[in-house]
C-alpha cells in the first residue's frame, strides 16, 4: 500500500496582521492557493510557520482552520512539536479530536535526551493517538539530537502508527542509515526530506519532501518531483539547482525571507513576529532580483 | 584544465612489523588495484595513513606508486599537510615524479578562518601545473571545510584547480559548489570522497575516490558504473550493500580497514601508532560482520 504522505507537501507560512495578530481570512486563502497550485498534502505549523512563535491555543485554532479549509481535498497533518511536551501532547490529541489525517513530531526540543528518553517520548505520542505520526529528524538545529537507524527500526517494530520520517540532515549517510533500518522493516514507510531535496533522496527510496519555496514557486516543486520519479536526471538535476539556489535565497532569515518572496509574488502575508526579523523593503528588492534572475515570475502563479 | 580520474582507489599503506613501509607488499596492492577496477590511483590518502609518515617516506611512496603504476593508471599525490610550504613542497615534488594530479585538504590542526584556508590552498596550487583537487573532509578536520564561496575564489586564482572531493556528504554544498564553478569553469569536476555515489552522482559527480575498493573492489566497481551510466535506481540496492560494508568498517577507521583486508585474505599489516589495530575480539567480530555481508560473496580472497 503506497503511503498517503507522497510529493511534495506543502507547509504553508502563517499570515500575520500589521500587528502581529493572527490573519485568519489570509490563512485560508493560502491553503486554498496551495491545494488549487497542486499540494499533494498539507502540514501546518511547521517552523517555517513559526510555530514556536504562536500559543498552543493559536495553534488550535489554525489547525482547525487548516483540516476545514482543505476539506478532505487532499491529507492535512499537524505538527505538534512543542517547548513543553505536555503541550505537544495535547495538540496531538486535539489533532485527532479535529479530524486530521496525521501529526508530525519532532525529537524534544533543548533538553538534548538521550536515545531512550527519545524513544519513550515516541512511544507515549504514538500511543496516546490512533493517527498516523510522521518523525522530524533535525540534528543540526538540535544540538546533534537524531533519530538513529537503529532507533528508528525500535519504533517500526513496536509502534504501527509511526508511518514516516520528514528527514533534515541533508546527507548521504544519515539518510541512508535511516532508509536501510526502515523501508526493510516498513517498505511504505514514507521517507521525506526536510526542504526539497529530492534529487539525492529520491533513488535511495525518498517519496517527497516537505517544501520552503512552496508559497513561491509551486510548479517547480511539483515538476521537480515528477522528474525525479520518472528517472530524467538530467532535467531533474536542473530543477534541483534551481530549488537549491531558492533555498540558499530563504533560508538566511527563515521565513521572513519568504514572507518578503510572497509580496513579490502578489501573495503578501504580512510581518513575523519576534524574534525573527520582518523583510525590509531593501531585502523584498533583492528576492525580487533573484526571482527575476531564476525566471520565477514567468513561470509561477502570481497573485492568489 | 579538465581531468577526470573516474574510479579511484586509495591503497592502504602496508607496514612490516618493524613499522617500516612494506614496500614489496605495497607493489602487490597496486598490482590488486590496477587489476581489480582501479581507473586511478590517490596516494597515499588518510585511508593509507598519509598523517603517520614522514615527508621522505610520503615522496618515496609517491615516486613508488607512479613508477609500479607505469602509465596504466594515473596516480593522484595527496599532499595535505599543517604547513603550507611543507604540503606545497610535496606537491613540487609529486609534479617531478610524474603524479599526474595532486589533492590537498585543508591544513591539520590550525582550524584557520576562511581566508587562511585560501591562502593555504592557493600557494599548494600554485607550487604545480598539474590539476590540482581540494578535499572537503569536514569529519576529519574538526569541522575545518570548504564553501563555495571559497572554491570560486580558488577558481579565480588558479587555473590548475580542477575540482573538488567532496567528504562532507553535504547535499547542499554538493550542488552549490557544482553549480557555481561550472559557470565560471564548466569543465570542473565533483567528485565523490566516499562511497556513497547515489546521491553524489545524482547531483552530478563524475568520480569516486574509495578506500572500501580494497575490501570490495568488484562491488565498488559495479556500483560506480551504475551511477556513471545515471542508472540511479538500479543503483539503490548496491548503494545499500556498500553503505552496510561502510556502517561494519567506519567506527573503527583505519584500524578496521586493516582487520577488513586481513579478512578478505589481503594482509596489510597493522596501523602505525599512534593507531592502534583492533583487538582480537573486535577484528573476530568484524571479519563475522563482513562474511555475513552476501554482497562480498563474489570479491577476491587473496591478492
Amino acid at each position: 500500500m503506497q503511503n498517503k504522505f507522497r510529493g511534495v507537501m506543502q507547509s504553508p507560512v502563517t499570515p500575520l496582521k500589521d500587528d502581529f495578530s493572527l490573519d485568519l481570512p489570509t490563512f485560508e486563502r493560502l491553503l486554498d492557493f496551495h491545494v488549487r497550485a497542486g499540494a499533494p498534502a498539507i502540514s501546518w505549523p511547521h517552523h517555517k510557520g513559526e510555530s514556536l512563535n504562536l500559543t498552543i491555543e493559536e495553534r488550535k485554532l489554525f489547525a482547525e482552520a487548516a483540516v476545514k479549509v482543505v476539506s478532505g481535498r487532499v491529507p492535512v497533518t499537524i505538527h505538534v512539536s512543542a517547548l513543553a511536551v505536555e503541550d505537544t501532547m495535547a495538540l496531538a490529541r486535539h489533532a485527532q479530536k479535529i479530524g486530521a489525517d496525521g501529526i508530525l513530531a519532532i525529537t524534544p526540543y533543548f533538553w538534548t535526551p538521550t536515545l531512550e528518553a527519545i524513544e519513550a517520548y515516541f512511544m507515549r505520542l504514538c500511543t496516546s493517538i490512533d493517527l498516523p505520526v510522521l518523525s522530524y529528524n533535525s540534528p543540526s538545529y538540535l544540538a546533534g539530537v537524531e533519530i538513529t537507524g537503529e532507533l528508528m527500526a525500535c519504533l517500526i517494530e513496536k509502534l504501527p502508527n509511526f508511518v514516516g520520517v520528514k528527514e533534515a540532515s541533508f546527507n548521504s549517510e544519515k539518510f541512508l542509515e535511516i532508509s536501510r533500518a526502515a523501508l526493510a522493516l516498513r517498505p511504505n514507510f514514507a521517507m521525506l526530506t526536510g526542504v526539497e531535496f529530492l534529487l539525492p533522496s529520491v533513488p535511495l527510496g525518498g517519496v517527497g519532501s516537505y517544501s520552503a519555496a512552496g508559497s513561491i514557486c509551486p510548479n517547480l516543486c511539483n515538476a521537480l518531483f515528477d522528474t525525479c520519479i520518472a528517472g530524467e536526471w538530467a532535467r531533474a538535476r536542473e530543477l534541483q539547482f534551481k530549488m537549491t539556489r531558492l533555498w540558499h535565497l530563504f533560508k538566511d532569515q527563515y521565513p521572513s525571507s519568504l514572507k518578503g518572496g510572497m509580496v513579490i509574488m502578489g501573495r503578501p502575508v504580512g510581518p513575523t513576529r519576534a524574534p525573527l526579523p520582518t523583510a525590509t523593503a531593501e531585502r523584498q528588492a533583492y528576492i525580487r532580483t533573484q526571482l527575476e534572475e531564476l525566471g520565477v515570475l514567468d513561470s509561477e502563479p502570481h497573485g492568489w | 584544465m579538465s581531468f577526470n580520474p573516474g574510479l579511484v582507489h586509495t591503497p592502504l599503506t602496508p607496514f612490516l612489523s618493524d613499522g617500516r613501509i612494506d614496500f614489496e607488499l605495497y607493489a602487490k596492492s597496486i598490482e590488486f588495484h590496477l587489476r581489480h577496477g582501479a581507473d586511478s590511483l590517490a596516494v597515499p590518502m588518510h585511508a593509507g595513513e598519509s598523517v603517520s609518515l614522514s615527508d621522505g617516506e610520503r615522496r618515496s611512496l609517491i615516486a613508488f606508486a607512479v613508477e609500479r603504476a607505469d602509465k596504466r593508471a594515473p596516480v593522484i599525490a595527496h599532499v595535505s599537510d599543517a604547513g603550507t610550504g611543507i604540503a606545497a613542497a610535496l606537491a613540487k615534488h609529486a609534479q617531478a615524479a610524474g603524479a599526474s594530479a595532486i589533492v590537498a585538504t585543508t591544513p591539520y590542526y590550525w582550524t584557520p578562518p576562511p581566508g587562511m584556508i585560501l591562502e593555504h590552498f592557493f600557494q599548494i596550487g600554485a607550487a604545480v601545473d598539474i590539476p590540482f583537487f581540494v578535499l572537503n573532509a569536514p569529519e576529519d578536520m574538526a569541522g575545518s571545510k570548504i564553501n563555495a564561496a571559497l572554491a570560486l575564489k580558488l577558481i579565480a586564482k588558479l587555473p590548475n584547480f580542477t575540482g573538488v572531493v567532496d567528504s562532507s556528504l553535504d547535499w547542499q554544498f554538493m550542488i552549490e559548489v557544482l553549480t557555481e564553478a561550472s559557470r565560471l569553469r564548466p569543465e570542473f569536476a565533483l567528485l565523490a570522497g566516499t562511497e556513497l555515489m547515489v546521491s553524489a552522482g545524482a547531483i552530478g559527480a563524475s568520480g569516486l575516490f574509495s578506500a572500501l575498493a580494497a575490501i570490495a573492489p568488484k562491488l565498488v566497481r559495479e556500483l560506480f558504473d551504475l551511477c556513471r551510466a545515471q542508472k540511479f535506481y538500479e543503483a539503490r540496492a548496491l548503494q545499500e550493500e556498500v553503505a552496510a560494508l561502510r556502517h561494519i568498517v567506519k567506527p573503527g577507521g583505519v584500524a578496521a580497514l586493516k582487520a577488513a583486508v586481513r579478512a578478505m585474505g589481503r594482509d596489510c599489516g597493522n596501523p602505525r601508532p599512534p593507531l592502534l589495530p583492533l583487538e582480537a575480539g573486535a577484528a573476530k567480530m568484524l571479519a563475522a560482520a563482513i562474511e555475513a555481508l552476501p554482497a562480498l560473496a563474489a570479491e577476491s580472497r587473496s591478492w
